[in-house]
């Protein structure tokens, strides 16, 4: 755009007090999102963060392949403007782009030529911090984008000009509430998820008005005295700091209008803090569409005292025995077991089978019926009573996405091994808004085997045997990339510290491209087309945790400290 | 880390006068707080007092302070006895060492041995709370940045760009009191 241009069409339009919308240009014949498009997502598009509701991170799209990968050049990139952890996927409606960034930002661009469109700044709250800077991607519906503020507030933009159409305080950002994650549209109803489990809060998934921001309803993930899980907090009062948070996105299944969504760590860390099982944490909870009531759960590890939050959703995947198909749900758990549980008609979960896949030392069996894990006693921590556990903190994954590909008929896991955690820990007095873990963060004691041939790595199973079919090691990274799936037969992630997108061959994990971009890469890639054309787009942009960590490995095996951070889109294309 | 309910607390509301517990220890009689008035920064002849432990809400001696670390958390108290705690921007970390070990630029600053800091780490404005027995050494609650508390708070390990901005201190009878506004900017540059 030249500057003649720009000064002709740009309009910077205030829209409130606290941010501002800079317009470039006007969307024209914007393709409005219904219920009935995000349950059939059209290929050329990528509606919501997995790319549909079953969560499996794959697209259809086959026009770049194993064939032709190796030619894939940029065909356009556009700096953000911002650090910190870059962790949303390209979302694209028909031609125009959609990206959030850390500080909740959403910037509007075109899809085929990178030419900005709009940009949502918002300024946060004076004083604002957050553990996690982070944002995992819009929602799109009707005309309107949904951002899920760092701040607590929701907004909903309008989709061609990035003006807020209205805002909702979610919880209150000074009371330890955050908002990280990609709002999930079920229904013609907006859900978000709160973060805050290092601060004591108590998890919920609430849903809000498309039109109004209005809310329609609020399910705690931690129950109240007399509701249904409440025993599982035999100690007074404990269950209203107990955590819980929401902070990943959901699932769902149209067919039995339920929502899989996913629970993170009990607070504090550590459970001799609050006897009982402490439901629904580190859990899946099953919730109705239309009202929120929960319909089931499972817990993957009860009286949770490892941080291994299970926010993840699990992905909706039809598993195939004996000639039988069962609905089930599919989840590389953070606790290093990949689980196949069956989705009941009535939205209940049902436990099938688990299989680690890392090495884990805290789990001694699971119990074949129930899913319930025997726990070795001595790799839990509780207060004043260390104990090293493995995989670490971070899990065997942590949040980054894992991948199903219908037409190979695997599940793929980025995930890490190799490292464990040691914790220690003490009461502490809650200020709220302030960590309370139970554990100070230099009394963390991360530690990696020292000699181990690799860290990060790359596995593919088989759904329906459980039998890993390839793997991919990087001895001198960890993995923090989330995974995209495509027709074309094709792994689209980056996640290692060396600044690599790469491309594998989904059915034999061979390496058939790498571009290095300007930063780490933990942001998932999703794909589209405009005019006839695939393009496949990530964002570059290191940081949170992945950063964290590999402070910590610099300190113990002597990697590069520094990741380079700031943030690109980047967009790919077969050169002709 | 979003986050200062406290700032809620009903015994810390803003233009509060603090009562009995403070009223011999305020040199002014008490009266109405200007408007903000809480929500100003530290101002020289403010003192402080504990946002936890077994003395939260009191005044803040020398002597309440471990010799060598760590640190406590504390807002300033206005001499009429505004708490200043309308701005989580305010919020300080104080420590007591042995003046020896200071740097001259901090022991300067310093009233026999104690030294105030913005709690507001310069990284992305989480409090810096905790304390490194190993390095000893003020770390920051989100991403571990380390401060030196006896050298100006300087960064000596983590991502903060900048030292957390020091307070110029002086005792009287015993009690910290604010001598000098902060050495520099409070918090975050950007963003």
């Amino acid at each position: 755009m030249t500057r003649k241009q720009w000064l002709l069409s740009s309009v910077v339009a205030f829209t409130t007090l606290v941010s501002t919308a800079v317009v470039a240009g006007p969307i024209e014949n914007y393709s409005p999102v219904t219920s009935a498009r995000l349950e059939n997502p059209e290929p050329g598009n990528w509606l919501m963060t997995r790319g549909n509701y079953k969560g499996w991170s794959y697209s259809s799209l086959d026009q770049i392949n194993t064939s032709n990968v190796k030619s894939l050049v940029p065909v356009w990139s556009f700096s953000t403007g911002v650090d910190s952890g870059h962790e949303a996927p390209p979302i694209v409606n028909n031609g125009v782009m959609y990206i959030s960034t850390p500080y909740s930002q959403v910037i509007a661009l075109d899809a085929a030529t990178g030419d900005l469109l709009w940009r949502y700044k918002p300024k946060l709250p004076e004083g604002f911090s957050a553990l996690h800077n982070t944002n995992r991607g819009v929602a799109l519906y009707g005309d309107k984008v949904y951002m899920a503020g760092l701040d607590g507030v929701l907004v909903g933009l309008d989709a061609k000009t990035g003006k807020v159409v209205w805002s909702a305080k979610v919880e209150d950002w000074k009371t330890g509430y955050y908002m990280t994650g990609a709002p999930l549209v079920v229904k013609g109803k907006i859900l978000v998820g709160v973060a805050g489990g290092e601060f004591g809060v108590r998890g919920f998934v609430q849903a809000f008005d498309p039109d109004s921001g209005k809310s329609a309803w609020k399910t705690y993930t931690v129950p109240a005295p007399g509701e249904p899980g409440s025993d599982t907090w035999q100690k007074p009062d404990t269950w209203k700091t107990g955590g819980a948070s929401t902070w990943m996105n959901g699932n769902y299944d149209a067919e039995s209008n339920t929502v899989y969504w996913g629970t993170g760590n009990a607070s504090p860390w550590f459970g001799d803090q609050r006897p009982g099982d402490n439901l629904y944490t580190a859990s899946t909870v099953a919730l109705d569409g239309d009202t929120g009531k929960m319909k089931g759960y499972f817990q993957y590890h009860q009286n949770e005292s490892w941080d291994w939050d299970e926010m993840n959703a699990p992905m909706l995947v039809d598993f195939h025995k004996d000639g039988a198909t069962t609905k089930g749900l599919l989840k590389p758990a953070r606790n290093g077991y990949l689980y196949w549980l069956k989705r009941n008609p009535d939205g209940g979960i049902s436990y099938i089978n688990a299989q680690a896949y890392v090495p884990q030392n805290v789990f001694k069996s699971i119990d074949p019926k129930t899913g319930r894990p025997e726990i070795d006693m001595a790799h839990k921590p509780a207060t004043g009573k260390a104990a090293q556990f493995c995989p670490g903190l971070w899990g065997g994954k942590d949040w980054p996405y894992e991948a199903y590909n219908p037409k190979t008929a695997m599940v793929y896991i980025p995930s890490n091994e190799n490292h464990c955690n040691n914790l220690e820990g003490k009461v502490e007095e809650r200020v709220p808004g302030q960590w309370w873990t139970g554990v100070a963060i230099p009394d963390l004691h991360f530690s990696v085997d020292t000699k181990a041939s690799f860290y990060g790595e790359l596995q593919a199973y088989d759904v329906d045997s459980g039998k890993r079919v390839w793997r991919n090691l990087y001895p001198g990274s960890m993995m923090w990339g989330s995974l995209l799936t495509t027709g074309g037969g094709l792994l689209f992630t980056g996640g290692t510290n060396d600044r690599e997108f790469r491309a594998y061959d989904a059915k034999t994990g061979e390496q058939l491209w790498h571009f290095k971009t300007n930063s780490g890469i933990i942001a998932p890639p999703s794909t589209y087309e405009v005019n006839g054309v695939q393009y496949v787009a990530v964002q570059s942009g290191y940081g949170v945790d992945a950063a964290f960590q590999q402070g910590l490995m610099s300190e113990l095996v002597g990697w590069q400290k520094d990741v380079p951070q700031g943030g690109v889109v980047w967009v790919f294309a077969v050169s002709k | 880390m979003p986050g200062d309910d406290w700032l809620h607390c009903h015994c810390y509301r803003r233009r509060t006068i603090l009562g009995l517990a403070l009223a011999p220890l305020l040199a002014l009689p008490a009266r109405a707080a200007e408007e903000g008035e809480a929500a100003k920064p530290p101002a020289p002849d403010d003192r402080f007092v504990f946002l936890t432990g077994p003395k939260k809400e009191q005044v803040v001696r020398a002597e309440d302070l471990a010799l060598g670390g760590p640190q406590v958390q504390a807002y300033p108290i206005a001499p009429d006895g505004t708490v200043r705690n309308d701005n989580r921007l305010n919020l300080v970390i104080l420590a007591r060492f042995d003046p020896t070990a200071l740097t001259d630029e901090t022991r300067a600053r310093a009233a026999d041995g104690v030294v105030a800091y913005s709690a507001v780490c310069t990284h992305q404005g989480c409090p810096v709370n905790m304390w490194s027995k190993e390095r000893n050494a003020f770390v920051c609650s989100c991403h571990a940045s380390v401060f030196d508390p006896r050298n100006a708070a300087e960064v000596i390990d983590g991502p903060a760009p900048r030292p957390l901005a020091a307070l110029g201190l002086k005792l009287k009878d015993g009690v910290v009191t604010v001598a000098s506004t902060f050495s520099g900017r409070v918090g975050v540059t950007q963003n």
